[in-house]
């Protein structure tokens, strides 16, 4: 029996999420309705349109350039910082929703969700129109969400015309709604593929699909079967209920100022390090690869990494790692991005213990009960005395609980 | 009614129901005097849960100055704050 499946995407969410939020308390103006968008402040040098109003698309302002680009084209914008917590109770919100209606649902990212409506003896259009207005009603923010056979159809259904519809996009229909359309609105077709394409003269969807499969093979090798499947509506990964396990942890920075002394560096660097051990830690895992990037003034990035003999959950032992990492590749010019990031995860019920490295009990005592501290009182009840007037933040990074923040992935 | 989203000081009481019964509540004024006001009657409550976010409202009379007025009250219950939403 064929598959219905839905994908309900929220209308820029991050800003009708803010908008709805504002409105709640009492705000006049409906952000939805004036060129508006969520981006981060420029004087730290975060900069970026996170999600734009559709009266802000008018000025052909997108997301991801600068803050500062986005002025130029629309003084008069709205700009409204970014709060995850309240994104996250949207996003819940939604879900909640949703699980009345189908126990098969995929968080895919925070404002996006897979539905399998299978098997079900409503008819799945009335269901959609009414998820569509409850969420309106209920919630506040509009969605638009795609039906399909298989989740590829139903994501690109969903991208149709915006905002609060309800599109379809079946296999009798893909001829006439998803070839006519340019090649870069094919899921996994970025900018590199979308140039590649062009070169060879292929322009839409359709074209790409019509291409002999062998072809395609030869040229783009395997990536290239994928998107042939794709184009051609072909895609049966099923909706999945649990998010597949996490495989590093990381997190980096843009610093506000460049940095230019290795002391500055390292206590950014262990800023850094505090995050990435107690989310780690927060996994009850650890891991055994550790790597450090940099990128310059320059814009020009660079890493370097190392795998460990004993994997590792400590602050302090990331840390020595990561600083001797640094001091091993860093060439002295002024930084404007850190990261730091541990992968090889595996659990850290129990592992094997080396005879020539230094292994001490307490570490992990002392790790336990800082984090138990902050957990309580808060990231800054415990600092560290080198970040005191030191104009660093003692902990970077952000993304404390995995589970509750669904990050985007390229695998559907 | 005017929108006003004004926090204010509330006594409140938690029976056994679901939901906390707004009994009166101070409002400080800009020019710093304060009133208090008794909630003789509630009209309706609702719950809203716009963006996620859970809040009830309270539609609710009272005799302010001799004179019956219609207000809404708030209570957002993430932060456990009291508002004057609309008067």
């Amino acid at each position: 029996m064929s598959r219905i499946i839905f994908h309900i995407d929220a209308n820029s969410a991050y800003l009708s999420w803010e908008a709805v939020y504002r409105l709640q308390h009492g705000a006049e103006i409906d952000l939805r309705e004036i060129p508006s968008i969520v981006g981060g402040d420029e004087k730290k040098r975060h900069g970026i349109v996170l999600a734009k109003s559709i009266p802000a698309k008018k000025y052909n302002i997108i997301t991801g350039e600068s803050v500062h680009s986005a002025l130029q084209k629309c003084p008069d914008l709205v700009i409204v910082p970014p709060n995850y917590e309240r994104y996250i109770n949207a996003s819940n919100s939604m879900i909640d929703l949703l699980s009345q209606y189908s126990p098969h649902i995929q968080r895919y990212s925070i404002d996006e969700v897979f539905m399998d409506f299978s098997n079900t003896d409503t008819y799945y259009l009335d269901t959609a129109y009414e998820i569509k207005d409850r969420i309106k009603k209920e919630l506040g923010f509009t969605v638009n969400i795609g039906i399909g056979p298989n989740k590829l159809l139903a994501k690109v259904a969903s991208d149709f015309k915006k905002p609060d519809k309800v599109h379809t996009l079946f296999s009798h229909e893909i001829a006439e709604k998803m070839w006519p359309l340019a090649v870069e609105n094919l899921f996994m077709v970025g900018l590199r593929t979308k140039s590649k394409l062009n070169s060879r003269g292929i322009y839409t969807i359709g074209e790409l699909a019509k291409l002999n499969r062998d072809y395609l093979y030869s040229w783009l090798k395997k990536p290239g079967l994928l998107i042939w499947d794709y184009a051609n509506g072909i895609e049966n990964s099923d909706v999945k209920g649990k998010s597949p396990p996490i495989k590093s942890v990381g997190n980096s920075t843009t610093t506000a100022f460049d940095v230019e002394t290795s002391t500055e560096a390292h206590k950014v660097l262990l800023a850094l390090c505090e995050m990435v051990g107690m989310r780690i830690r927060n996994l009850n895992s650890c891991g055994s690869v550790i790597s450090v990037g940099l990128k310059n003034n320059n814009f020009i990035r660079y890493s370097h990494q190392r795998k460990l003999d004993i994997p590792t959950s400590s602050t302090n032992t990331i840390y020595k790692n990561v600083v001797s990492l640094f001091n091993e590749v860093w060439t002295n010019e002024p930084l404007r991005h850190l990261s730091v990031s541990i992968s090889d995860i595996s659990s850290d019920e129990f592992f094997q213990l080396s005879l020539l490295e230094n292994y001490n009990k307490r570490d992990k005592i002392l790790d336990e009960t800082i984090d138990k501290l902050r957990f309580k009182f808060g990231y800054n009840s415990v600092i560290r005395s080198c970040f005191l007037h030191s104009g660093i933040n003692p902990i970077i990074g952000g993304v404390m609980m995995e589970e509750e923040y669904p990050m985007m992935s390229s695998k559907l | 009614m005017k929108v006003l989203m004004k926090q204010i000081e509330m006594i409140a009481w938690f029976n056994l129901g679901d939901y906390p019964v707004p009994l009166r509540y101070r409002i400080t004024s800009e020019d710093y005097t304060n009133r208090v006001v008794k909630i003789d009657k509630i009209l309706f409550r609702e719950e809203e849960k716009l963006a996620g976010n859970r809040m009830i409202l309270y539609r609710c009379e009272s005799i302010i100055d001799n004179i019956q007025r219609i207000f809404e009250l708030k209570y957002e219950i993430s932060t456990c704050k009291w508002y004057l939403y609309k008067m």
